[in-house]
């Protein structure tokens, strides 16, 4: 029943799949036109992707050119001056944008090397423990937040630390401070206000994907450990941690590379005039040069920038996971 | 069986991948062509004669009806025209049809990109690159009104034509809510800011005076003494700006809007004003001014106007609390906030409050590519006269008002009710005060429901106080220039600033910032800036007539 489909579609894919250089180049266009033509109506139903990809992804490209221009709502792309590299010089010596590289690197740093490890520890947890419905709870409970907006969520932070607050109130009766103070003005303290509140709010939902993943391991690995005499903890360093390899890494490449896109609604929401200088982030000032400003040809600029840093983190970051997955590269 | 079933399966992939490539390149290519139009005023020969002393609208014998295309630069626009009230009265004075389209600046761009213009564009912002080019895109009204509608002249206020005069002594567009001197001077304009008291608070503490620096601080610790509750004073929610500790307050205690010479002030070092600041800075050192006031946002602060958190304010914007001032008052009587005298000029200045200026708000303009500009001025004609400005406030007299004995005007009960308890239905099918192309303050005056019961003593307060800011308005270094970004920088560091020395520790700490901003000013273009805005100020007065 299946040969006639199963036959061609084997046929077409020796040609692709065959390690290159053992034929000449002539014979392996020939035989990829030949494969092609014979599947064309599979190959055409990709056509509507490139051209998506084209029309959406690709064209947009022409638009960072605005970074070398001096752009304004009623000029054409085309029509714009030239400037150069006027923009970028004006970046380099704009020191409230070398501010929010800092804090953006500083907090992205900060959830990375603690915001990265939670879930995988709370999502070990929650697999641990016995009793579905207990676990069910735990499990919606955690992701709540994460189905708050930042809009909200940063209100009722605000209204939490405020002097008359929860946090105050808990401090203070534990006697662990003895005047109440509002610590969103203390911009020393932001960048840990900033780490903390997002780690509570999405910790819980990131521990999704790892879950989906333990559930698929051999229980009989487990079985076989505990006859070989190992321990929970040994079970989870052995089995549990070993098996999580790859979506590990794979989680660990989309963090690194969205290093540099730093949290906007929730900057917006948290920064006041006292805790400016260490919660600005490259977003929330591209949004306020481009969109309050209109200083479109700047706030692309800085985009252009952070593409680019982007696309070397992720590409470092594959690198060095595909090393330590035994050069077995996600990406 | 099996053979059959893959021969259509091959058959459907094929059919399926062709359609979707079709669709989409069809849909890709599409919206290519345009009908493009000549920029000469066409003729009216036939339709009327323009009359000075009777608005063109009257005159116009067109039969068919014009269907305008209207952009507006907002995504929030109800794009609904010819089924309410309003718009129902204006399709049928004038015989238009409107379609409004609306979007933001991404979609104004492509207009100009792709040249396939609205015949009307609605936009925000007189100093934006829009408007300031408007002469690359927009017909003078000026040529308009000559040729099509002379008597557009009579009801367009000729301050606000002179205040949008751009370089080639044209006006191409005109806004809303664009108060003028006379509307000042009458005062037809309530004001909006107020130093404001719980009732309850004033009386028990025997209705002291609070306009001196000393005054105050002491009256700050009799409220925390006998209140300890409440927060002695507060003030608009700070986040990127100053809130009503900034202009406000300089407004409040009338520091001098220019320099001896006329040229631009530097308002934030104003003795006065540091004065004050100073003071300021004391009571937070009392304990009276909480730290929260610093961090909390709109809402939060709202919710304290609301439940009376606040034993004194400096509010800025009272028509905008006058919702949450009214909800504290009705639950609480004896208890709601006055406007009392608040801090004064300690060199004996007099308030120069700050209503909305002369810039006004929406600016509309006809294009180009405009398929009747003769109809559309008499648009403008119309909305702009009386007829149209009392359609707009309040809908048609006998149906949707009537007018009192004493001249006021007054919703009818079902109309008043439904505006209450039923504001979509009323959107929907009255949509008075809502569509306020051309609309101004100035119709406000003619109704007691306009304002709030809780805000009324507030403006009463301040009436006289008003002074215009004309010649402050758009002063600031055109957008994208080395002088606009460093004055964006400026800003930024004055916010933080300006809070930083509230909350200073000490005195020395205070001095500190202070210097520090006076040298961020030295290291950031700031006399460039000062001569710009000195520019700027003086083409201003030309434009006033000043």
């Amino acid at each position: 029943m299946n040969k006639p489909v199963a036959v061609p579609s084997a046929e077409g894919s020796t040609g692709i799949l065959k390690p290159p250089g053992k034929k000449p180049a002539g014979q392996r266009v020939k035989e990829f036109c030949v494969d092609f033509v014979k599947q064309w109506e599979l190959q055409s139903m990709i056509l509507p992707g490139i051209l998506f990809m084209i029309i959406f992804n690709f064209i947009p490209i022409y638009g960072l050119t605005i970074a070398f221009k001096s752009y304004t709502v009623i000029d054409t792309i085309d029509s714009a001056p030239w400037v150069g590299f006027d923009n970028f010089r004006i970046i380099l010596t704009d020191h409230y944008f070398w501010d929010s590289v800092v804090n953006t690197l500083g907090i992205s740093f900060l959830k990375l090397a603690i915001g990265f490890f939670v879930p995988i520890i709370l999502a070990i947890m929650i697999y641990e423990l016995s009793g579905s419905r207990f676990k069910k709870f735990v499990q919606t409970v955690s992701y709540l937040p994460h189905f708050l907006s930042w809009i909200v969520l940063g209100g009722m932070l605000i209204t939490w630390v405020s002097t008359t607050g929860l946090f105050n109130e808990v401090l203070l009766s534990l006697g662990l401070i003895s005047k109440p103070q509002n610590i969103l003005l203390d911009p020393d303290k932001y960048w840990w206000i900033a780490v903390l509140s997002d780690i509570w709010k999405e910790a819980g939902w990131g521990t999704i994907l790892y879950l989906a993943v333990m559930s698929k391991i051999d229980p009989t690995y487990y079985e076989a450990a505990k006859i070989d005499g190992a321990n929970r903890l040994r079970q989870i360093w052995n089995i549990t941690i070993p098996n999580m390899k790859m979506i590990i890494s794979l989680n660990l490449i989309l963090t690194v590379s969205g290093l540099l896109g730093s949290n906007l609604d929730q900057t917006l929401v948290l920064m006041n005039s006292q805790n400016r200088e260490t919660a600005e982030v490259i977003n929330s000032y591209v949004y306020r040069m481009g969109m309050t400003q209109g200083d479109f040809s700047y706030a692309t600029t800085v985009g252009l920038g952070v593409s680019i840093v982007s696309v070397i983190l992720l590409v470092t970051a594959n690198k060095i996971t595909s090393k330590l997955n035994d050069n077995q590269s996600v990406l | 069986m099996s053979k059959r079933k893959n021969v259509f399966g091959k058959k459907g992939f094929t059919l399926i991948a062709v359609m979707m490539t079709v669709m989409l390149l069809v849909s890709a290519c599409s919206g290519g062509g345009s009908g493009k139009k000549g920029e000469n005023l066409e003729s009216i020969q036939g339709r009327y004669t323009p009359d000075a002393n009777t608005p063109a609208w009257k005159l116009d014998k067109k039969e068919e009806t014009t269907k305008l295309t209207w952009y507006v630069n907002a995504d929030w626009w109800n794009t609904d025209f010819g089924n309410d009230v309003v718009t129902k009265k204006i399709k049928q004075d004038l015989n238009i049809d409107i379609k409004f389209i609306t979007g933001d600046d991404t979609k104004l761009n492509t207009f100009f990109a792709g040249g396939d213009m609205p015949d009307l564009i609605t936009t925000f912002g007189i100093n934006s690159p829009v408007v300031q080019k408007a002469s690359s895109w927009a017909l003078p009204l000026d040529d308009l009104a000559a040729k099509y509608d002379p008597y557009f002249n009579k009801v367009a206020a000729q301050d606000t034509l002179n205040w949008f005069k751009l370089a080639d002594g044209k006006t191409y567009g005109y806004p809303n809510y664009s108060n003028t001197k006379q509307d000042y001077d009458k005062g037809t304009i309530p004001a909006k800011t107020a130093f404001i008291i719980r009732k309850d608070v004033y009386e028990a503490l025997g209705r002291p005076s609070m306009s001196t620096p000393e005054e105050f601080r002491s009256v700050m610790k009799d409220i925390k003494a006998k209140f300890p509750e409440m927060i002695p004073f507060g003030f608009n929610s700070i986040g990127e700006g100053t809130g009503s500790l900034g202009d406000v307050l300089q407004d409040f205690i009338g520091v001098p809007l220019e320099d001896q010479n006329g040229g631009f002030y530097n308002r934030n070092l104003d003795e006065d004003y540091l004065t004050w600041l100073k003071t300021l800075n004391l009571v937070h050192r009392d304990g009276n001014i909480s730290d929260d006031s610093f961090a909390d946002n709109g809402t939060a602060f709202e919710e304290k106007v609301k439940s009376g958190k606040y034993a004194t304010i400096l509010l800025d914007g009272t028509p905008q609390q006058g919702g949450n001032l009214q909800m504290f008052m009705s639950a609480n009587p004896g208890k709601e906030y006055i406007a009392i005298d608040g801090p004064k000029s300690t060199v004996g200045n007099k308030p120069k409050l700050n209503q909305s200026g002369i810039s006004g708000w929406m600016i509309t303009f006809i294009t180009k590519k405009n398929v009747d500009p003769a109809k559309s001025i008499q648009l403008y004609t119309y909305l702009l006269s009386e007829e149209g400005q009392m359609l707009m406030n309040y809908g048609i007299e006998g149906e949707t008002y009537v007018k009192n004995a004493d001249g006021k005007v007054q919703f009818t009960p079902e109309v008043k009710d439904l505006q209450q308890n039923n504001a979509d239905k009323f959107k929907k099918d009255y949509r008075m005060g809502e569509f306020m192309f051309f609309g101004h303050d100035r119709h406000k005056a003619l109704s007691n429901d306009a304002f709030p019961e809780s805000i009324k003593q507030m403006q009463e307060w301040g009436k006289g106080k008003l002074v215009p800011h004309f010649i402050l308005e758009n002063i600031d270094p055109n957008q994208g220039t080395p002088e606009a970004r460093a004055l964006s920088a400026i800003n930024t560091k004055w916010n933080s600033s300006m809070v930083s020395m509230i909350r200073a520790k000490d005195d020395a700490q205070f001095e500190a910032v202070l210097n520090d901003y006076k040298k961020f000013l030295q290291d950031n273009n700031w006399d460039n800036i000062v001569k710009i805005r000195s520019d700027k100020m003086k083409a201003n007065k030309e434009k006033l007539g000043l």
